[in-house]
């Protein structure tokens, strides 16, 4: 079923249809929101507000607009929300030497997660860091992505630039990179 | 080996997080379940447009009387206090911007919503969103509001509500819906409407 579909299913009463949208969405959600954040807390809470203002507002998702991308834009807002809230992030991270960190990162473990890379996604600036998210973690184009943040395409472009220029020496210390 | 970075990079980016557990989708669904409670969503599609929100939103209505050419410095002060008694939009001055062909009516709008983050006003005079107008909250009203210098002539416009909300005004005079569906609010601005 699309979420087009169960949208009108909620739309018309059943409430508990929206189940499968969170069902289908939270992993996306998660992987964009751990990222932004920069802890499971703050993520489950920008999550859990996202969803529920969705909810609230599901009689003006525009169908012309995919309902992922709808509710990206929702969830970065709750992000940039929680994030303005808490600052556990700078206290955090900002004294973090690159050094001290154990990189190292076998041929395997470069397929999948790679934790390191997100704890150097907590030294980006902010824009970056959300701009690199949405176009990696949400394959959003950046025409989306510019309807999310606000920002010109171009901008956008620079950012996720930036960002992998930072990255990379923030990282460059690690070996097989 | 900057490719291999970067694709190793977004590989890394799409990867899944060990979050989201049934215990953590239930919270969500427990959330959704009081909001549906309460009345969420809140049905508009259907509805007549100047029936929509009417406990939320307090919309436009042009002052009569304030008329008269004025400077700016002189209008503002004043009419704004005028235009938050009344907790609406009004038309409260002229500015003569070169010559006299070339005057801007400062329209002030106001908007209740106090539950939102983020309201801006989006119409034919600022590229519908390209250049979004975000209007200020009052922090002891909780009122949203903004100045606008327009020129006149008849503009479209409409509240967008936290980025995913279009709301045309209800207490407009006048609305239209446009070719994609939505409902346009009107305001005509003229020495006469002053």
């Amino acid at each position: 079923m699309s979420d087009r579909a169960i949208i009108q299913q909620v739309l018309a009463g059943d409430v508990e249809a929206f189940a499968q949208i969170v069902d289908r969405h939270y992993a996306r959600c998660a992987r964009i929101a751990v990222r932004i954040v920069g802890n499971r807390e703050d993520a489950e809470e920008a999550i859990q507000d996202a969803f529920l203002r969705a909810f609230k507002a599901l009689d003006d998702y525009e169908d012309r607009e995919r309902f992922s991308a709808w509710l990206t834009r929702i969830l970065v807002n709750q992000c940039r929300t929680v994030l303005a809230r808490s600052k556990r992030r700078d206290a955090v991270f900002l004294d973090l030497d690159p050094r001290q960190l154990d990189f190292a990162v076998d041929a395997e473990e470069s397929e999948g997660p790679w934790p390191e890379l997100d704890r150097m996604l907590d030294r980006l600036p902010a824009e970056q860091r959300e701009a690199i998210v949405l176009k990696y973690a949400d394959d959003l184009t950046y025409q989306e992505m510019s309807r999310i943040t606000g920002a010109g395409e171009s901008a956008l472009k620079m950012r996720v630039q930036r960002a992998f220029a930072r990255l990379r020496a923030l990282l460059q210390e690690v070996p097989n990179v | 080996m900057s490719e291999f970075f970067e694709r190793r990079v977004a590989r890394a980016l799409r990867s899944d997080v060990p979050l989201g557990d049934e215990l953590a989708r239930r919270r969500v669904m427990e959330r959704v379940r009081h909001a549906a409670a309460e009345g969420h969503p809140v049905r508009r599609r259907g509805v007549p447009w100047y029936r929509r929100q009417r406990h939320s939103i307090v919309g436009l209505t042009l002052a009569a009387g304030i008329g008269g050419l004025s400077t700016l410095s002189a209008a503002l002060p004043g009419a704004q206090r005028d235009a938050g008694a009344r907790l609406g939009a009004v038309v409260i001055g002229d500015t003569v911007v070169g010559t006299l062909h070339d005057t801007l009516r400062l329209v002030r709008l106001m908007f209740d919503a106090p539950d939102a983050q983020r309201v801006e006003v989006a119409g034919d005079f600022n590229g519908w969103g390209a250049s979004p107008t975000p209007l200020v909250r009052d922090e002891r009203s909780h009122h949203w509001s903004v100045t606008l210098a327009l020129h006149d002539g008849e503009h479209r416009y409409a509240f967008v509500v936290d980025e995913t909300r279009w709301t045309p005004d209800p207490r407009a005079d006048r609305a239209v819906q446009g070719g994609d569906g939505r409902i346009y609010s009107l305001l005509s601005l003229s020495r006469a409407a002053n």
